[in-house]
């Protein structure tokens, strides 16, 4: 038998018996070598209670070429593009290792999620969010956790109610900020991206004049 | 012009010039069919090297692997460390010996830890099995990308040196690796923790970490290392283990022992590619560490030129180290359009580089930095210098380059707010009550306005200039591989039509190489003489230039002439002079500018890297 195909048979194998990692994998289609992945999200975290789907694809020279992993489900996490799910962890480029195997990988993820690395982001928009204005992130990502990983709603998070909130909430913003800007007669939808992308929250909210907003609102 | 350099009549002529061919004594390879040929245009060769070249040599991959055994042995000879380690340090420290010798008598164990020779932690670990759970390892791990494994587990060396016996390389020194029959822990069967496979006959396999797996595993995962990422650090597979395989691991595990073969023909040759490829990698870092060293870039070449003189960044102001490997033609496995081409001549073609730049032909007589120069400018610039040419002008207040897109004549500039017209180009204001019909030539406004845009003009135009007549020689240069195949085809023509033999012939061929040579040349005359600052230099260059044009020019005509069976040897006369001719101009243009460059005479109208600036020099 291929050795690829009887190493990931045994490693799907070992995952099914182990019951205490919370680890599963699964298959997608008939193929072996396209797999989901998931693990609940870690506890203390803003993931918690989160259910977190992986797409995993077992290239041709596995285990001597690292797997390819991306998020299925979308995450608020510095390391992880909240577009595309795309991660950015060292053991899935150059540190890759042919010992690791899927379970120990898809640990890995999960331990990503405990401890971002805001400093050689994936996504600049959400770590310049975490790195300015911790607490408001957290918020943002458990409100992500909440609708997308079908975690618990925070009682700090802000009331949930129509679909302009969620909208709001999920771009990590502050209502009063964007319906401020709205009242200037913008479109909400472009308040809330130009916010976003000015990382307006907190602290540096403070830092970044009206006029700059609105200059490029006017874009 | 060319009557004076009646070849036949007075050989000694030439006396000093000796063709193309001294460059070539000076390289070891065969020059038997030029030297037949050469017959017809023997000149007394002096000896003397010409001042437009430059000593090199060439070695061959083996050639090139002496040295690096050379190097290992003396690094040997001095740590008294097995030669696999010797080589692991050297390329460690990219082979200075100096470096290296220093850096180890300053702190040995931390280099052999830091170079992937000795592990930095005593206890061996026992081969991950599938089953553990590697909660714990992925932990440590963890860990965005782009840090780089080189940090992992190197903190904990000075601890673990005291009590590491795998430290000291000198209590391994014969064998870098070990095969163990067993695996440390088992008193069950080995099973590899990467293929999972637990065949009785499977032989665990592990460097001095004691990391086991079985050989196919090995082999695969170099067989990936080697082939898909063109990776020579063939690390341990174990996770965050930083030891470095070495070359006789890797040796043992492509190519196993006659007693006992793999039994696979297929899987035998694709691991003897893979050892190929290892050691052609090993040759290519050594190559690319040593200054004096630059392997040839054509596809499928595996030779290296050494070419001490021109290894220095300043040295590269005065001299234009174009080197020839000594190999010619495609070698390795060609693709069937490299096939056409080598069927069309392009297989006998010297492999000619420059030694200090990636420019991979012969860009003499411009040094290398303002061929760089040119050939930037030429890609920034040349399609959209064309486009603006011809579909802008510029305001002639502020000379922003405008494009009028629709609307009347009447402009208004939108950098500077000048008021124009688009047609005379002057200042609005003098067209009076005549709105859109421009009647007013001759108005001194008009005059002016154009005359300043004629001089931003005429920088654009100088550049197409130069452009068009450096592109329209390359363009010529590639339509060479057709001249080739043509001139083949005459030459055989010839020896069936005339009584002439096939080495009598030969001039065709040894006519189409110098035109090819020379539109080289020529191609790069033109880059020099637009960044040539202007004076009597320049004109004298210029001058050369055009007379090797002209000759060129006419050379080539010559060839793509029908031929006439009674007109062979009138013919043959004829283009034998003329090579020649072509020949000596060629000579003559690249030793002007090598003497040039060497006593320091070009000055450029641009600051060039390596020489003064305009300003101080003018």
């Amino acid at each position: 038998m291929d050795a690829r195909l009887r190493r990931v048979n045994k490693e799907i194998a070992d995952c099914k018996n182990d019951k205490t990692s919370n680890i599963k994998i699964d298959l997608i289609d008939e193929s072996p070598f396209h797999l989901k992945g998931s693990f609940p999200g870690p506890e203390g975290t803003p993931y918690q209670g989160g259910h977190f789907e992986v797409d995993i694809v077992i290239p041709e020279s596995y285990p001597f070429q690292p797997v390819k992993m991306k998020f299925i489900t979308k995450v608020y996490h510095p390391n992880i593009s909240s577009a595309s799910g795309a991660i950015c962890l060292d053991i899935l480029k150059d540190a890759w290792s042919p010992v690791l195997t899927l379970k120990s990988t898809l640990i890995s993820l999960q331990s990503l999620l405990c401890s971002p690395e805001p400093n050689d982001p994936q996504d600049a928009e959400v770590a310049k969010h975490y790195t300015t204005s911790k607490n408001s992130f957290e918020e943002t990502a458990a409100y992500w956790t909440h609708i997308y990983a079908g975690g618990p709603g925070r009682s700090s998070s802000a009331p949930l109610k129509g679909d302009g909130q969620d909208e709001i909430a999920i771009a990590g913003l502050d209502p009063a900020h964007v319906s401020g800007f709205e009242a200037l007669g913008f479109p909400k939808g472009k308040v809330i991206d130009v916010l976003r992308r000015l990382n307006y929250r907190g602290a540096n909210a403070a830092k970044i004049t009206e006029d700059r907003v609105v200059q490029e609102l006017l874009k | 012009m060319s009557s004076d350099y009646e070849y036949s009549d007075d050989e000694n002529y030439f006396d000093d010039g000796d063709d193309m061919d001294t460059q070539e004594d000076a390289e070891t390879f065969d020059e038997d069919e030029d030297d037949v040929m050469g017959v017809d245009f023997k000149t007394d060769d002096k000896g003397k090297r010409k001042a437009y070249e430059l000593d090199y040599s060439s070695f061959s991959q083996s050639d090139v692997e002496d040295l690096m055994k050379k190097d290992i042995e003396y690094i040997c000879g001095i740590f008294g460390v097995d030669s696999g380690f010797a080589a692991l340090l050297l390329r460690h420290m990219a082979w200075n010996k100096e470096r290296l010798v220093e850096k180890y008598m300053d702190n040995p164990d931390k280099l052999l830890v830091a170079a992937g020779v000795a592990a930095p932690e005593t206890p061996i670990v026992p081969p991950n099995r599938l089953k553990s759970p590697t909660a714990s390892q992925a932990g440590n791990t963890r860990r965005p990308t782009r840090t780089g494994s080189k940090l992992l587990g190197f903190g904990s060396k000075s601890s673990g040196a005291s009590k590491s016996p795998t430290i000291s390389p000198t209590i391994s020194p014969t064998s870098s690796f070990s095969v163990q029959p067993k695996s440390p822990t088992s008193s069950e069967p080995f099973t590899c923790p990467i293929c999972c496979d637990d065949v009785p006959s499977l032989k665990p396999v592990a460097l001095d970490c004691g990391h086991a797996y079985c050989s196919n595993c090995w082999t695969d995962y170099i067989s990936a290392k080697v082939n898909e990422e063109g990776d020579l650090i063939v690390r341990c597979m174990g996770e965050g283990c930083a030891l470095i395989a070495p070359d006789s691991f890797v040796h043992s595990m492509l190519i196993p022992d006659p007693t006992a073969p793999i039994g696979d023909a297929e899987k035998e040759e694709a691991n003897g590619n893979t050892w190929k490829r290892f050691q052609e990698l090993l040759v290519r870092h050594f190559v690319s560490s040593n200054r004096d060293l630059k392997y040839c870039p054509y596809p499928g070449c595996t030779n290296t030129v050494s070419c001490p003189s021109a290894a220095s960044k300043l040295s590269l102001t005065s001299v234009v180290p174009t080197v020839s490997c000594g190999a010619r033609g495609i070698g390795g496995q060609m693709t069937q359009s490299q096939q056409a081409q080598g069927n069309l001549g392009l297989a006998g073609k010297e492999h000619k580089f420059c030694f200090g730049c990636p420019i991979d032909s012969d860009h003499r007589p411009v040094v290398c930095g303002v061929a760089k120069m040119w050939l930037k400018k030429c890609r920034d610039d040349s399609e959209t210098a064309n486009w603006i040419k011809s579909n802008t002008k510029e305001c002639s207040n502020c000379q922003s380059t405008i494009e009028k897109n629709g609307g009347c004549n009447h402009m208004t500039c939108k950098k500077c707010k000048h008021e124009f017209c688009w047609v005379c180009m002057g200042p609005w204001s003098e067209h009076g009550t005549a709105w859109y019909s421009c009647n007013r030539y001759d108005e001194k406004g008009g005059i002016d306005a154009r005359d300043s845009q004629s001089k931003s003009r005429a920088s654009l135009e100088r550049y197409l200039h130069y452009y068009n007549r450096w592109a329209n020689h390359e363009q010529s240069a590639k339509l060479s591989l057709d001249l080739y195949a043509k001139t083949e085809k005459k030459m055989e023509d010839m020896q069936i039509t005339s009584a002439l033999t096939w080495i009598e012939v030969q001039f065709m061929k040894k006519a189409v190489e110098e035109v090819d040579k020379c539109r080289m040349t020529l191609k790069w005359t033109y880059a020099m003489a637009y960044y040539l600052a202007s004076g009597n230099q320049k004109d004298l260059f210029e001058d050369n230039q055009r007379d090797l044009e002209k000759a060129v020019e006419d050379l080539s005509e010559l060839l793509e002439q029908q031929i006439e069976p009674e007109m062979i040897p009138t013919l043959r006369q004829k283009v034998t002079d003329k090579t020649v001719y072509v020949q000596k101009r060629n000579e003559i243009v690249l030793d002007d500018t090598a003497t040039g460059f060497i006593e320091g005479r070009w000055k450029w109208n641009v600051s060039v890297d390596g020489f003064d600036d305009p300003e101080n020099t003018d």
